[in-house]
């Protein structure tokens, strides 16, 4: 049972990926129909994936000698993120629904949807680390080709292209890592890597450990590769919830995650991650503060967030940065949400165009205000248990240094998230526009989300039992909720987060006042907004691939005897060294 | 002996292939081929083998492509090629001699496993390989289907935009 | 099966090979590309029922030719496929005028 579940999960998106492809733009209502039913279909298969979670594979096919056993596992961090990937994905294609009604080429859009969620399902139950990175890359084409889906658009294609480029280089430490794997433990599955991973050889195990790190940190957009997510903005807003904010940008993290236990001996390994994510949690957050693009400035809070993951698996509690995660995908997803529905009926996403907007949208302003609170870290939202869970690890766990940059941090996410909603919902009203509230599937994906930010939290204590019970290899410390409620309640850092968020928020209350602070940090300002010098480091990289693919172009003469001359060249070189050598 | 008689063949078969003029006679060469190497097949010992590529190279992919040459005009296929032909003539020497400094003399260990049947062999062992097989006559039906169909324009989605804009 | 005859059959893959890569550069016409795309796949095919003959292993080389055959099948039918079209289209099966993907 467990495996036809497990499978079905990643086969049934495809399988609807390629009906929606065959139903074709001429029926654009049957498309969106087939596309939601499938969607939650899929979602339906992860949730009854969670009660079977244990440590067994499930499937296993063997695939010779050179690919080893593609194997399947139901652990539990692998059917929380597949769970995490499916639900949310119904709910990004309920959305769609209504945000892409009257779009042209709409099968193209959901036909890549669905070969999204399958793929992410499939990176997150697989025991194979060769299928994990087949996986891996099959989740960065959807991503490149639904951010670049306008493709008559420049802006979104050169935003596609950048994203693509950054995360191929992430991807490259992955593969490097998986092959020396091979070579090294004999096998490409994971189990086998983490029981084995004592017997390494310790600068091999390093290369391994950077090599992971530097593909986790390309695909989770920290930095110093961090450029491509705001860049990815131009896709359609669902997407942007779906793939950029809680399912593709964590699939970093959950490699982290997962290799940790054999990575955690490797000197500097533990501190250069938790520099990672300070870095980035800090640096994004006052890129954030300083945007006037609505969903820069989510792009931006992810960014910092999952800086907050990454620190967290540095200092040594995966638990908190897999819990922080689970709520985050739920509040996160809602902002993109809300802030696409705000997008869609205003017609911009240049926040000093908006404003007054509360009193003419009071449902999707009173979902966006939960989803903002979570992000904030007010109390009692998911986004509060899962932030003080963090920063209390990072406490016992790592540097002070490190501790105290979060916690402003912590106090700066404050600041930007209430900016951001004073400047869409209250204020004057800038925009001429005729401004409605929320559609039909839109409300709908809105309000399951605000409900998840809501409750999720309750879910700690029996998360932390199916983490525990299900990894063999990671060492955690759990508790039921009531106690992880405690904990939490009754630590010294809750009440120093509190008062920094409380700081936070007086800033950007009494900002007249502060008007002189601010000109004094001007330089501050104008470095934030030139992404602190990265941007530019990355549109050289990216300027230098295309260079260099332009200038290889005069090889392509489009005659195909010379491109099969170099084709049997090549092999008989190959074939020659091949021969040699042995 | 047989063997010498089919080893020639073969190799001439091929030549003839290539350097026909017309393209039907190319084709008659190519059936001669598959015969010749489904012979080959037997006397090495690979009965299955033998049948299934007389059939499918000699018969079904003879008459694909005697159709194909039909519908689309069948011409002359001659002209020299944009290569020099001395260059592609080094080529298939430089292949053919590493080829032989590879393989030959022809060694491998006497393996004596457990000797399954063929239909044993090919529906337990290689099940991988026969759900792959199936794909993939799949997707070349889909392809085919796709590129023959009555209404296929070269670029559907830009003319709906081009109509559209 | 005395090793001379294998090194016999071992010579005749190699000389439809080197054939096939003298093919593949020295021709002109589409079809024709397709017949010594199907020439390169019957010398492997040699190569691989020779070397489960020699091995012993006859069964499983049996069954990798049989999954070889029909691969190779396919795409001689997509090829031909792609071909007719072209021809279609473009009005021309030479390989010197079909130069769109220039650049």
């Amino acid at each position: 049972m467990e495996r036809w579940l497990a499978l079905s999960a990643i086969l049934i998106p495809w399988l609807g990926a390629v009906i929606v492809w065959w139903a074709g733009d001429e029926r654009p209502d049957a498309v969106h129909t087939i596309a939601a039913a499938i969607a939650m279909t899929a979602g339906a298969a992860s949730l009854l994936l969670i009660p079977r979670v244990g440590d067994e594979v499930v499937f296993a096919l063997d695939a010779g000698v050179f690919f080893g056993t593609f194997t399947f596992l139901l652990d539990g961090m692998g059917v929380f993120l597949a769970a995490v990937a499916c639900v949310i994905g119904a709910l990004a294609v309920i959305f769609s629904v209504d945000y892409m009604r009257g779009e042209h080429q709409l099968s193209r859009y959901y036909a890549l949807i669905l070969l999204f969620i399958g793929a992410m399902v499939g990176l997150s139950l697989t025991g194979s680390m060769l299928l994990l990175f087949f996986f891996w890359e099959i989740t960065a084409f959807c991503s490149y080709a639904l951010i670049s889906f306008y493709n008559d658009d420049p802006k979104a294609v050169a935003g596609g292209l950048k994203a693509l480029i950054m995360t191929q280089f992430g991807g490259i430490g992955l593969l490097i890592g998986a092959l020396v794997v091979h070579r090294v433990v004999g096998s490409f599955q994971i189990a086998a890597f983490l029981g084995g991973a004592g017997s390494i050889a310790p600068d091999v195990l390093a290369m391994m450990a950077f090599g992971f790190l530097f593909a986790a940190a390309a695909k989770s957009a920290q930095v110093p590769f961090h450029t491509w997510l705001p860049g990815a903005m131009e896709a359609p807003t669902p997407i942007s919830a779906l793939i950029h904010a809680a399912t593709m940008v964590n699939a970093g993290v959950y490699l982290l995650g997962r290799f940790y236990p054999a990575f955690e001996a490797v000197p500097g390994w533990k501190t250069a991650v938790v520099l990672v994510g300070v870095i980035s949690a800090s640096l994004a957050a006052l890129m954030a503060l300083v945007s006037n693009d609505l969903k820069r400035v989510l792009a931006y809070s992810t960014i910092s967030q999952l800086g907050y993951m990454v620190y967290a698996v540095g200092v040594g509690s995966v638990f908190a940065s897999q819990f922080h995660l689970l709520s985050h995908a739920v509040f996160k997803a809602l902002l993109f949400l809300g802030a696409g529905a705000v997008i869609h009926i205003v017609g911009t996403r240049d926040m000093r165009e908006m404003g007054g907007l509360s009193g003419k949208m009071p449902f999707i302003r009173n979902t966006f205000i939960i989803g903002s609170l979570a992000l904030a870290g007010i109390p009692f939202l998911n986004g509060f248990w899962s932030k003080e869970l963090i920063l209390e690890a990072g406490l016992e766990g790592g540097a002070m240094w490190a501790y105290a940059i979060m916690l402003i941090g912590a106090g700066f996410t404050a600041l930007y998230t209430f900016r951001m909603v004073w400047m869409v919902f209250y204020g004057e009203c800038q925009t001429e526009k005729h401004v409605h509230d929320a559609p039909m599937f839109m409300g709908i994906a809105l309000l399951v989300l605000a409900l998840g930010t809501m409750t999720t939290w309750l879910l700690a204590g029996p998360f932390g039992d199916m983490l525990a019970s299900s990894l063999p290899f990671h060492i955690m410390h759990i508790e039921t909720t009531w106690n992880l409620v405690k904990t939490i309640l009754s630590a010294n850092a809750t009440w120093l987060a509190m008062m920094v968020i409380a700081v936070g928020i007086a800033c950007w209350l009494g900002r007249e006042r502060l008007v002189p602070v601010v000109r004094a940090c001007g330089f501050l300002k104008k470095a934030a907004e030139a992404d602190f010098g990265f941007e530019a480091l990355n549109r050289s990289v990216v300027g230098a691939v295309r260079w260099t693919a332009d200038t290889l172009s005069v090889l392509q003469s489009g005659m195909l005897s010379w491109n099969v001359l170099g084709i049997v060249g090549g092999l008989i070189l190959t074939l020659f060294i091949l021969a040699w050598g042995v | 002996m047989v063997v010498t008689f089919l080893m020639i063949g073969v190799v001439l078969a091929a030549f003839f292939a290539i350097l026909a003029k017309r393209l039907l006679a190319s084709t008659i060469w190519l059936a001669v081929l598959s015969a010749l190497s489904a012979a080959l097949f037997y006397v090495l010992g690979a009965p299955h083998v033998a049948v299934i590529e007389l059939s499918v190279g000699a018969g079904l992919v003879t008459v694909l492509f005697v159709f194909a040459i039909a519908v689309s005009g069948g011409e002359d296929a001659g002209g020299p090629a944009p290569i020099p032909t001395v260059v592609a003539i080094v080529f298939g020497l430089g292949m053919m001699a590493l080829l032989a400094w590879f393989i030959l003399p022809i060694e491998a260990p006497e393996v004596i496993g457990e000797q399954m049947s063929f239909t044993q062999m090919l529906w337990e062992g290689r099940a991988l390989d026969v759900m792959v097989q199936l794909a993939i006559i799949f997707s070349g039906v889909v392809s085919v289907l796709g590129l023959l169909g009555e209404n296929v324009d070269a670029m559907p989605f830009a003319r709906r935009k081009e109509g559209d804009a | 099966m005395s090793l001379d005859m294998l090194d016999l059959v071992a010579l005749a893959v190699i000389g439809v090979f080197g054939a096939g890569i003298y093919g593949l550069l020295a021709v002109r016409n589409l079809f024709k590309m397709i017949v010594v795309l199907q020439i390169l796949v019957k010398a492997a095919l040699l190569a691989l029922v020779t070397a489960g003959n020699r091995s012993g292993e006859l069964v499983l080389a049996q069954s990798l030719a049989l999954t070889v055959i029909v691969v190779d099948t396919v795409v001689a039918v997509v090829a031909l496929a792609l071909a007719v079209q072209v021809k279609h289209r473009t009005g021309s099966l030479d390989i010197q005028d079909l130069t769109r993907l220039k650049g």
